[in-house]
C-alpha cells in the first residue's frame, strides 16, 4: 500500500482515465469452451489489477500477425495470447502485449496440467502489472485456504486460487474449521478440529502430508494469527471455559495468557511484533482493542459501529467488521470499515449483506473478505487504492473462515 | 473413525510464485526463454485422494468410541440415547449468554437427570449461535452460553469435572430457514452424553 495517500479517503478514478485494453486469442488447440473459459479468466484478472479499462469482446486473430486487428486499432493496449498443448497434456501459453500497435512485451508460460490454467492467467496479469510499473499485486499469486460448511458439523478445508476457480479439498470428512497458513511459503497450515473430545489445533505439513496435534483446549481453540517469521501464534483458547488470547511459541511449545477479562476476548492479530489488536466485549458489546504484548493496559481503537466483532491490521490501518443494525426480528447487515490510527477518517468498504473475516494482504494493497448475501457465499477483494471491490462466488456450501 | 483425506497436489502450486521473476524481454523475442512452472507430477507429495493416516491421538479417540459401541450391549446403548433425549435444550436471546428466567426450570430438570439416571456418563455441552456471523466472536458467544449452563448445573449440584464444553458457532444449525423463529432455535446449548 502506498502511504503517500491516506487509504481511508476514497480514491475516485474516472473510468475514462484508465487506458483501454483488448484481449485477442490466437489459440489453435483446445475446444471453444476451454478457450472461452480462459479468455474470461484473463479478462477478470486484467480487471482486478485495476489499471486498464478492459474490453470484454472475444476476438480471434493469428499470433504471428504484426498488426492488431482493425477493431482494436484505437485501443491503447492489446494483449494477444496463444494456447497450445505440449507433451503430456501440458499447457503452453505465449503472450504479446502491444502498445499503440507496437509490441512491448512477450512471455511464455507452461504448466503440466490444463486444469490449473487460472494460475497462468493470474501470473500473466501479475507480470503485466509489473511491466506497467504499478504497485505489486503479489497477492494474486498466493493461495487461499478456506473452510466450507457442507452440512451441520461437517466441513471441508479447501486450497484455492484467489478467485476460487481452482479448488482442491485438502481435508475432507469431519468437522474442521479456522484454517490458517503456518508461514509465508504456504507449505503448511493450522486448523481447528472439533471431532476430538476437546477442540484441538492441528498442524499440517503439505509436503509430507503429516498431521500433528499442537494444543487442545476445553470449549474452543482457534489460531487467529501467525507472526511474520512464523514462530509465534495468537490463539483464542478457553482453558477454563473462558475465551482469552494466548501467545504460543512454536519452538518451545509454551504459551502465555495475554488477556484475563471475564467476558469474551478473541480474534487477535499482530499489529507489529510488539503489539496486537483484538476483539473484546469488555465495554458491553464487541469492539476492537489494542494492547502491547506483555502489558496490562488496553486501548479502545474504534469508536464507530454498534458491534465490531472482527478485525485485521496492517501498519497504521485497521479494517473491522461492524454490525449496522441491532435487530433480533430482521436481517442484519455487517459492513467492513477502514480506519487509520493517524487520522479520524472512517471509510466504509462494503454496502450489503454479511461481510466478515477481513484480512489484509501481506503488502496491505488489498483486503480479502467473506461475503454472505442472499444465500450466496463469496470471497471478496477490495483494492483500497483503486476503490474497487470484486466478488468471486463459492459454488456450494458456506464459507466459514479463510486465510491467504 | 472419521477418515481424513489429504492430498498434496496443491503443494505443487507453491512453485508458481517463482514463475515470473524473469524480467520482461521486450526486444529479444526469439530469446525469450519458456517459463517453466515445475511439473505437477514431480512435486506431488501424495497421490490425489490418497488417505493419510490420522495421528495416533485421532485413532485413540476414534477407537475408544468405537470399542465402546461394540462392548456396550444394545440395552445400555438405548439407555444412553434415551437419557440423552430427556435432556432439554437451553435457548438464549439474541447476542446474549445469560440464562433466561424461563430457561431455569429446564436446567433444574436437566440437573436432576444428570445427577440421577445419567450419573454414569459425562456431559458434553454444545454451544450454538444463529447465522449472524461465523467468526471467532460467534464461537466464543456459543462457548459462553455453554459456560453459563455449566455454572447453573454446578450450582444445582452437578460435579464440574463431569462436564466438557464445545462451541460450534453457527456451524450446527437446528433450523435453516431465514426466520426469526428459526434463528431463535439456533441460539441454544444442547446436551450430549459421553461414555
Amino acid at each position: 500500500m502506498s502511504y503517500a495517500t491516506d487509504s481511508t479517503i476514497e480514491v475516485i478514478k474516472k473510468v475514462e482515465a484508465l487506458p483501454s485494453l483488448s484481449i485477442e486469442d490466437s489459440s489453435v488447440d483446445y475446444n471453444d469452451t476451454f478457450k472461452l473459459e480462459f479468455f474470461k479468466t484473463l479478462v477478470a484478472d486484467m480487471n482486478v489489477i485495476s489499471i486498464f479499462n478492459v474490453d470484454r469482446h472475444y476476438r480471434l486473430v493469428k499470433y504471428e500477425d504484426t498488426n492488431v486487428i482493425v477493431e482494436n486499432k484505437d485501443v491503447n493496449y492489446v494483449l494477444r495470447y496463444k494456447m497450445s498443448e505440449g507433451d503430456g497434456s501440458s499447457l503452453n501459453i505465449s503472450i504479446k502485449l502491444f502498445k499503440a500497435g507496437e509490441e512491448v512485451l512477450a512471455k511464455n508460460y507452461k504448466v503440466n496440467r490444463q486444469d490449473i490454467f487460472m494460475f497462468v492467467s493470474h501470473t500473466i496479469a501479475y507480470d503485466i502489472n509489473e511491466f506497467m510499473g504499478e504497485s505489486s499485486v503479489e497477492w494474486m499469486k498466493r493461495k487461499v485456504i478456506f473452510s466450507r460448511i457442507v452440512a451441520p458439523k461437517k466441513s471441508e478445508i479447501v486450497i484455492s486460487d484467489y478467485t476460487l476457480s481452482y479448488q482442491h479439498a485438502i481435508i475432507k470428512g469431519g468437522f474442521n474449521v479456522f484454517p490458517k497458513w503456518a508461514n509465508k511459503e504456504q507449505n503448511s497450515f493450522y486448523y481447528t478440529t472439533l471431532d476430538t473430545e476437546k477442540p484441538t489445533l492441528k498442524f499440517v505439513d503439505i509436503k509430507t502430508a503429516q498431521i500433528q496435534s499442537v494444543i487442545s483446549s476445553d470449549g474452543m481453540i482457534v489460531c487467529s494469527d501467525v507472526s511474520e517469521n512464523a514462530d509465534k501464534l495468537l490463539l483464542t483458547m478457553a482453558i477454563d471455559g473462558q475465551p482469552d488470547i494466548y501467545i504460543y511459541d512454536v519452538n518451545t511449545k509454551q504459551y502465555v495468557r495475554e488477556t484475563k477479562y471475564k467476558g469474551i476476548d478473541v480474534g487477535a492479530h499482530f499489529k507489529d511484533k510488539d503489539s496486537i489488536v483484538f476483539i473484546s466485549d469488555r465495554l458491553g458489546s464487541p469492539n476492537v482493542f489494542f494492547k502491547k504484548i506483555g502489558k496490562e493496559e488496553v486501548d479502545q481503537m474504534v469508536y464507530y459501529g454498534l458491534n465490531n466483532s472482527a478485525c485485521s491490521a496492517h501498519g497504521q490501518y485497521i479494517v473491522y467488521k461492524a454490525r449496522e443494525s441491532s435487530n433480533v426480528f430482521s436481517k442484519n447487515t455487517f459492513n467492513l470499515h477502514l480506519i487509520s490510527t493517524e487520522t479520524d477518517f472512517i471509510r466504509r468498504l462494503t454496502a450489503t449483506g454479511v461481510n466478515e473475516f477481513p484480512k489484509f494482504s501481506d503488502d496491505g494493497d488489498a483486503i480479502l473478505f467473506i461475503k454472505n448475501y442472499k444465500a450466496q457465499s463469496s470471497i471478496g477483494i477490495i483494492r483500497l487504492n483503486h476503490n474497487k471491490n470484486y466478488l468471486f462466488p463459492l459454488k456450494y456450501g458456506k464459507l466459514q473462515a479463510m486465510d491467504w | 473413525m472419521k477418515s481424513i483425506v489429504l492430498s498434496g497436489v496443491v503443494a505443487s502450486l507453491l512453485f508458481f510464485s517463482g514463475c515470473s521473476d524473469k524480467s520482461p524481454a521486450v526486444d529479444e523475442m526469439a530469446q525469450v526463454p519458456t517459463q517453466e512452472v515445475k511439473a505437477v507430477e514431480t512435486e506431488t507429495v501424495s497421490s490425489e485422494n490418497s488417505v493419510v493416516n490420522a495421528t495416533s491421538e485421532d485413532i485413540a479417540v476414534s477407537d475408544s468410541s468405537s470399542s465402546e459401541s461394540v462392548s456396550n450391549n444394545t440395552d445400555s446403548q438405548l439407555s444412553m440415547s434415551d437419557i440423552e433425549s430427556t435432556l432439554t435444550t437451553v435457548y438464549f436471546d439474541f447476542d446474549k449468554f445469560n440464562i433466561k428466567p424461563e430457561m431455569q426450570s429446564n436446567i433444574s430438570t436437566d440437573a436432576k437427570i444428570v445427577t440421577s439416571s445419567a450419573s454414569a456418563y459425562n456431559i458434553k455441552l454444545e454451544g450454538n449461535c444463529d447465522e449472524w456471523g461465523s467468526d471467532e466472536y460467534n464461537f466464543a458467544l456459543g462457548l459462553k452460553r455453554a459456560d453459563s449452563v455449566k455454572k447453573s448445573l454446578t450450582a444445582e449440584g452437578v460435579d464440574a469435572s463431569r462436564i466438557v464444553m464445545v462451541s460450534y458457532g453457527e456451524s450446527n444449525p437446528a433450523c435453516n430457514d431465514k426466520t426469526q423463529e428459526c434463528w431463535s432455535k439456533n441460539r441454544r446449548v444442547d446436551f450430549s452424553l459421553l461414555p
